[in-house]
């Protein structure tokens, strides 16, 4: 049974990983070149992104050397991350109850790499019972129960406004409300973990070690048991979500809403353009392709509709 | 007629889905009267199906029978199917695709929205309402999703779904100001273009004045204003006589110079509309010793780009145009006039349509103009500007393009009384006119603009010139893009602000002129001036 319970673990991340892939390799496959269609302000314009400002504010932009500040970049795209600042400054009555959510979730991802990292220096000789480690034990346990709470207060904030704002009402499906209801529920058996045994941080660390040396041993604790199952589902069902935005971010921002490059600066968009355009459109309306074959974007863009049909 | 609208309403409800109360939209310190929604006739009542609001841009004909309402829901579902190839879409499946995957249905970008703000907070007005309909139809009969109705929620597809859904990508000015509040980045302008686009390439439905008289008109005779070639010469000639007769300078505007530096692309309704933009364009590049041409080259003549708000095909048709003309005459840039989304199309838009090899580097006009004032090449005297000034920010220009300060610089400097309105820049607010709508009159959309969509920019006009409201104090609004003025226009018309207000409404070059110490004072007009 706990070898099933572990190959479900293995299940789940590998699930993860193969889903989150799938989801990048979609987006890059859809179009091997989009438009531009940039947002202002964009961070990476350096001083100009103060008031919004980008490089076509100068004169004869394209003879000067493209300036693009990455770390900008990175640091406006972690600041959202982190305060969902977009929520905050847009949503104030959702941020109170969005934010302890994720503070909840980034809580319990940032408790695996700790882990991870105990683990780490358990391997380089440093014994479970050094202070070092026992206040890293600490530091999970607190965690946990903190990052707990968030999730199940977050989550059921969340749930109530749903269920009470005649806005948001309307939007809202039954897989929103499951959603929320097993995250409230894995966080509330994560807390029950918890609260009913010495170290939530020993039970976390031998499990991490179990997977990672393949060694199945059963669990301590009922409630850890199903807080790792539900865990387990999340994982996997988490990118087949809307929540799938915790990987897509990167690209909504980075590559959409910051995405200005113009072509003159990329030789490879200048190579991609000229087989964008043999691409065979079959739009059915008289100025596209009307009953006719497909025609190539390159033959759409070089006919004009409106010459008599003799003369084009 | 629904006042708890639900999203499924669009499939159900029979006849006229809203009516947006007039009496529960905000009310602005501007005297502007509400306009009473003109009831639709019996006849378009049986023909047409205006079926959504009191507002008609479509005029979709009704099906007559169960056979025609099937196939114009196959023939959607046909085109959603399109929507989500990359052949059929390669410029815009990507964003698409994220706008449809990762909605965390939050409303986060209703508040940011004019309409949503100035229907009086109606749902259909939701930045989201249409992209949800639109979604679920995508989820449940496109991709076909196990579970997608408990998933994303059910939604009915019938003629009624289809014909509304069209309807409602026309109740949306394209400002993207909703996306720019997304924790995601989802863009739900985005998905209300590609709704426009999915009806015109493939159901061949759009509005007349952006397709018949709009793109194909342009492609027929050179222009949507229908100016051929030699008409516009003619008009620009007569513009030049004018305003040396009004200046006091002489104006002699070029066109085809071969190998001059610069090819400046106007928007051909300013030679119809606002003659006195193109004269200022023209002083200005005279006396700031320019080397620059207009082109009479079919298409050449009018940067207007109707396309991006509706249909690729044309966008790329017409964009591909603008280059060649340029490459033609061997210009070393193109600098757009005043028109916000032509600035968007040639500049960013076509970046990427175009083969690199037929572009020609395209500039601001607000960018060469702030060049020329600053640089000292022209006299001014910010004296001679010596009343209030706001300045308006077109959204395509400005969210969508970063161009932010150039045009703040120049009215700095010529401008003594200049104020800005309050969420200028970035996060300014549309005009009301904003994809197309500013050329639109009938069906009730000129009622719409004054009562829904234009009424956020007269309320930002009212806060900038909060102190000096009245006929008292003589006021511009200076408002560089000819939509945007168009728009602005009508309302201060409509409403008799110019007189109960002292309000003039113009460009950045009207202004610069305005000041120019050699041009005869007074370019700019009040109404209490002219005769
Ligand atoms: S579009 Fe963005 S802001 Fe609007 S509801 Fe969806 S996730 Fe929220
Ligand atoms: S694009 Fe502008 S008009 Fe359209 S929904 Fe968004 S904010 Fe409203």
């Amino acid at each position: 049974m706990s070898t099933f319970f572990y190959l479900l673990g293995y299940l789940a991340f590998f699930g993860f990983i193969c889903l989150a892939f799938l989801k990048i390799r979609s987006y890059m496959k859809a179009s091997p070149l989009h438009a531009r269609w940039e947002l202002y302000p964009v961070p990476h314009e350096g001083e100009k992104s103060s008031h919004g400002g980008s490089f076509m504010e100068e004169k004869d932009w394209w003879c000067k050397p493209r300036h693009v500040s990455h770390t900008s970049d990175i640091k406006a795209l972690v600041f959202e991350v982190l305060f969902l600042h977009a929520t905050f400054e847009h949503n104030l009555k959702l941020w109170f109850r969005t934010y302890p959510f994720h503070v909840g979730m980034y809580m319990l991802m940032g408790g695996i790499i700790i882990v991870l990292f105990s683990l780490f220096l358990q391997a380089v000789g440093i014994a479970p019972d050094n202070g070092f480690m026992i206040f890293i034990g600490n530091v999970i346990n607190a965690v946990v129960l903190f990052g707990g709470l968030c999730i199940v207060g977050g989550g059921l904030a969340l749930i109530h406004r749903r269920m009470n704002d005649e806005g948001l009402k309307k939007y809202t499906t039954p897989e929103h409300y499951f959603n929320l209801g097993a995250f409230v529920l894995f966080g509330v058996l994560g807390l029950l973990a918890w609260a009913c045994s010495p170290s939530f941080f020993n039970m976390a660390r031998d499990f991490v070690c179990n997977m990672l040396s393949f060694n199945f041993q059963p669990l301590p604790s009922t409630f850890f048991t199903l807080h790792l199952l539900l865990g387990f589902f999340l994982m996997a069902w988490l990118p087949m979500t809307h929540m799938g935005h915790l990987l897509m971010k990167y690209f909504t921002y980075h590559d959409i809403r910051w995405g200005d490059t113009p072509t003159t600066y990329s030789e490879a968009n200048k190579q991609k353009i000229p087989d964008m355009l043999k691409y065979s459109a079959s739009w059915s309306a008289d100025h596209i392709c009307g009953n006719g074959a497909p025609k190539t974007w390159l033959e759409i863009a070089t006919t004009n509709p409106a010459t008599p049909k003799s003369e084009s | 007629m629904k006042d708890n609208l639900q999203l499924t309403d669009v499939s159900t409800v029979e006849g006229q889905m809203v009516s947006i109360d007039l009496d529960n939209i905000p009310k602005l310190p501007l005297d502007m009267a509400t306009m009473p929604w003109k009831p639709a006739t019996d006849e378009q009542k049986n023909t047409t199906a205006c079926i959504l609001d009191d507002v008609c841009v479509l005029n979709i004909p009704k099906p007559k029978d169960r056979a025609e309402e099937e196939e114009l829901v196959n023939k959607f579902l046909d085109g959603m199917r399109k929507l989500f190839t990359t052949e059929n879409n390669w410029p815009f499946l990507p964003m698409l695709e994220t706008s449809m995957d990762y909605c965390a249905q939050c409303n986060s970008c209703s508040e940011a929205c004019h309409l949503y703000e100035m229907s009086g907070e109606h749902e259909m007005y939701r930045p989201n309402f249409r992209s949800e309909i639109f979604r679920r139809i995508y989820k449940q009969y496109v991709k076909k999703e196990p579970l997608a109705k408990w998933r994303y929620g059910d939604m009915g597809l019938n003629w009624k779904t289809v014909v509304r859904l069209g309807e409602l990508s026309y109740r949306c000015n394209l400002c993207r100001r909703c996306a720019q509040t997304c924790p995601i980045g989802v863009d739900n302008a985005l998905v209300a273009r590609e709704i426009r686009k999915l009806f015109s390439q493939e159901l061949g439905i759009n509005p007349r004045e952006l397709h018949e008289k709009g793109t194909m008109h342009q492609m027929k005779v050179g222009s949507s204003t229908g100016m051929t070639p030699d008409v516009v010469k003619d008009n620009v000639e007569f513009i030049d006589e004018d305003y040396t007769e009004i200046t006091g300078v002489g104006i002699h505007t070029p066109f085809d110079v071969k190998d001059a530096d610069i090819l400046l692309l106007h928007n051909a309704g300013e030679v119809m509309a606002w003659p006195e933009n193109i004269a200022a364009f023209s002083l200005i590049f005279q006396e700031a010793g320019l080397s620059w041409t207009l082109s009479s080259k079919a298409m050449a003549y009018d940067g207007v780009n109707y396309g991006v708000f509706y249909d690729d095909a044309q966008t790329a048709r017409i964009a591909l145009q603008h280059m060649l003309a340029a490459k033609e005459l061997g210009v070393k840039k193109i600098v757009i006039g005043e028109c916000g989304h032509a600035h968007k199309v040639l500049t960013v838009i076509a970046d990427r349509l175009i083969p690199f090899e037929y572009q020609v580097p395209r500039e601001s006009c607000y960018v060469t103009l702030r060049d020329i004032v600053m640089s000292g090449k022209i006299k001014l005297d910010p004296s001679r500007n010596d009343f209030p000034v706001t300045l308006h920010d077109p959204c395509n220009i400005v969210r969508l393009m970063g161009i932010v300060e150039p045009q703040r610089e120049i009215v700095r400097k010529i401008a003594p009384k200049f104020r800005e309105m309050p969420c200028n820049g970035v996060n300014n607010y549309c005009c009301g006119g904003g994809s197309g709508f500013a050329i639109m009159t009938r069906n009730n959309i000129e009622q719409w603009r004054g009562n829904i969509t234009g009424r956020k920019k007269m309320q930002q006009i009212a806060e900038a010139f909060k102190e000096c409201l009245g006929p008292e104090t003589r006021k511009y609004i200076c408002a560089p893009c000819s939509n945007c003025k168009g728009q602005i226009r009508e309302i201060l018309e409509h409403n008799d602000l110019y007189s109960k207000n002292s309000f003039a409404y113009g460009g950045l070059v009207e202004l610069i002129v305005n000041a120019m110490v050699n041009v005869n004072p007074g370019f700019i007009k009040w109404e209490s001036e002219e005769e």
